[in-house]
């Protein structure tokens, strides 16, 4: 019973918890189903009792917490639902639907007393928000597209997202600094919150960061390790797993967890487990280059050498075949300009006494066929010479008498002759009179003779009649 | 072939191009020679590039360091 000191009611700290577990029982005496965040499940293995930590968050901040019980025997039922449900045991960061009471311990406070666990729900809510990312950012068409990004060859200057002092990021530098092929890699790190309510805008505002320094770097590595397994919700955030999915370099992750990737891991161009494993990826990378480059070089070389070798026993076996058939060739030309030369004589001889021999017979027939001709030629000519003299002479002698009979002829007809048989020739001024017309009285007319001529003076004038004058004319003939 | 150095990626490409050649037997003994000499040069830069690099990070910070006024001013004390 409480005792009074001083008119104060004072009460022992057993008579309030056990008030407060009388008031309880009283008001929560039956279960009832509760959906709630489990952020952590603190599994003591020694007792196999749980201690969960339950929150419930709204838009990223914690707004209820409470502690739970779940026992051996419950945990142990509940456990094998979930491997058999949801593939996986039950871990921290779930939400899940579960059936409890509440109960108030003297000594250890109040707690949901965890009776049952629905592992359907859990999956559910688990998924919820991831599948929620996935689908929005394939809807956008955007979920595979940091993966259709250009991976450089070499990805040698890589932008860090990370803690400093994480173990993760140490690990990362161990294997890409001390690699015993002594690649060179350039880092600078982003410092950022991994996980936690602040990772997404600090991991956002860090990618921002590198985008405007994109081209100083060929990748971008998100790197966490040593934080187990809590806090990886964020990253499922949609906006974060959009920036990443948008980035225009190659993101890679190495974020160090065993449970089903998250988004931004999916989106990434390449998730490795652990930051270890990313920087062997890296490596890899490098030697996928390395290699290529060391063959290169070996099998140049090599062939070269080979192909000199071959290209000289090649001209070595062609000089000396080609001396072989050079000296056959020069020696059947030769044979052969010998056979020519003998033909050419031999046939010569025989071509040029041909020739001989149908020459003289041609002689011979020219010869004798131009004295024939010649000897005909000869008699024609003597008879046309005894035919020619014979007529010429003819011809003359009938020539002859034709112009005997033409000059007797013109003696007969000379004026002398004419006036001698007793006619004679009338003038008047030297012009001769043939017409009684061209006379007139008075005239002195000259009548010539044959032994000379008279002058006399016309008197008197008779003229015929014309047709009488005709007629006397052709009888006078 | 151009005059300028080529870059690593080109370097690369160029150099599987020749030896793809010479295991083809497309390469005739009158261009080995030429083609030897440039794979040296290209197996000299794959080489250099896998084993240096030449970032400033000085340079980085002062690209950054342009651009900070244009984040938000509780983002900047991260």
């Amino acid at each position: 019973m409480p005792e009074m000191v001083d008119g104060k009611r004072i009460f022992t700290l057993s008579e309030v918890t056990g008030s407060i577990q009388k008031a309880l029982a009283a008001r929560y005496s039956s279960s009832f189903w509760v959906k709630a965040e489990m952020n952590k499940l603190n599994h003591y293995p020694h007792s196999g009792h749980c201690y969960p930590d339950l929150v419930e968050k709204s838009e990223g901040r914690v707004v209820a917490q409470l502690k739970a019980t779940l026992w051996r025997d419950d945990y142990l039922r509940i456990n094998r639902e979930f491997v058999k449900v949801l593939h996986a045991p039950l871990k921290d960061g779930i939400t899940m639907l579960f059936c409890a009471r509440i109960s108030f311990d003297p000594v250890h406070g109040l707690a949901l007393r965890i009776i049952d666990i629905d592992p359907v729900f859990s999956l559910g809510e688990l998924e919820r928000e991831k599948q929620e990312s996935v689908t929005r950012l394939q809807e956008e068409g955007i979920f595979g597209r940091n993966k259709t990004v250009a991976f450089p060859l070499l990805p040698q200057r890589i932008a860090v997202i990370s803690v400093e002092t994480s173990k993760g990021y140490a690990d990362f530098q161990k294997v890409i600094q001390q690699n015993p092929w002594g690649y060179k890699f350039f880092h600078v790190l982003f410092p950022s919150l991994l996980q936690g309510d602040r990772a997404v805008e600090s991991i956002r505002y860090q990618l921002a960061r590198i985008r405007k320094v994109a081209a100083h770097f060929d990748v971008v590595a998100i790197i966490r390790g040593g934080g187990g397994e809590v806090g990886l919700s964020c990253f499922n955030n949609y906006t974060l797993a959009r920036d990443i999915a948008l980035f225009p370099l190659p993101v890679i992750t190495g974020i160090g967890h065993a449970t089903n990737e998250t988004v931004v891991e999916l989106v990434a161009w390449r998730n490795a487990i652990t930051p270890t494993e990313l920087a062997d990826f890296l490596l890899q990378r490098f030697h996928a280059f390395a290699q290529p480059v060391q063959r290169a070089e070996e099998v140049i070389a090599a062939t070269a050498i080979k192909m000199l070798g071959e290209t000289r026993e090649t001209l070595r076996h062609t000089v000396r075949y080609f001396r072989s058939v050079t000296r056959h060739a020069l020696l059947d030309n030769h044979h052969a300009v010998n056979r020519c030369s003998d033909d050419l004589v031999r046939q010569s001889g025989l071509l040029l006494s041909r020739a001989r021999q149908s020459h003289t017979a041609s002689y011979v027939r020219l010869s004798s066929a131009s004295a024939m001709r010649c000897t005909a030629a000869r008699t024609d000519l003597r008879s046309l010479d005894v035919m020619m003299r014979k007529d010429i002479t003819a011809f003359l002698r009938s020539e002859k008498s034709v112009i005997d009979g033409v000059a007797r002829t013109i003696n007969h007809l000379h004026p002398v002759n004419v006036l001698r048989r007793g006619y004679a020739l009338a003038r008047i001024n030297g012009k001769i009179v043939t017409s009684t017309a061209d006379i007139t009285v008075g005239a002195t007319l000259r009548t010539e003779f044959a032994d000379g001529a008279v002058e006399s003076t016309v008197t008197a004038i008779e003229t015929k009649p014309k047709d009488e004058a005709a007629r006397e004319g052709r009888e006078g003939e | 072939m151009s005059n300028k150095e080529p870059t690593y990626t080109e370097a690369f490409e160029e150099l599987q191009q020749i030896v793809a050649e010479i295991e083809e037997g497309q390469i005739s003994v009158d261009e080995l020679s030429e083609k030897v000499k440039r794979a040296a040069v290209l197996i000299n830069i794959c080489k250099a590039k896998l084993t240096s690099t030449e970032q400033d990070v000085n340079r980085i910070l002062k690209d950054l360091d342009q651009t900070a006024g244009e984040l938000p001013a509780d983002e900047r004390s991260l």
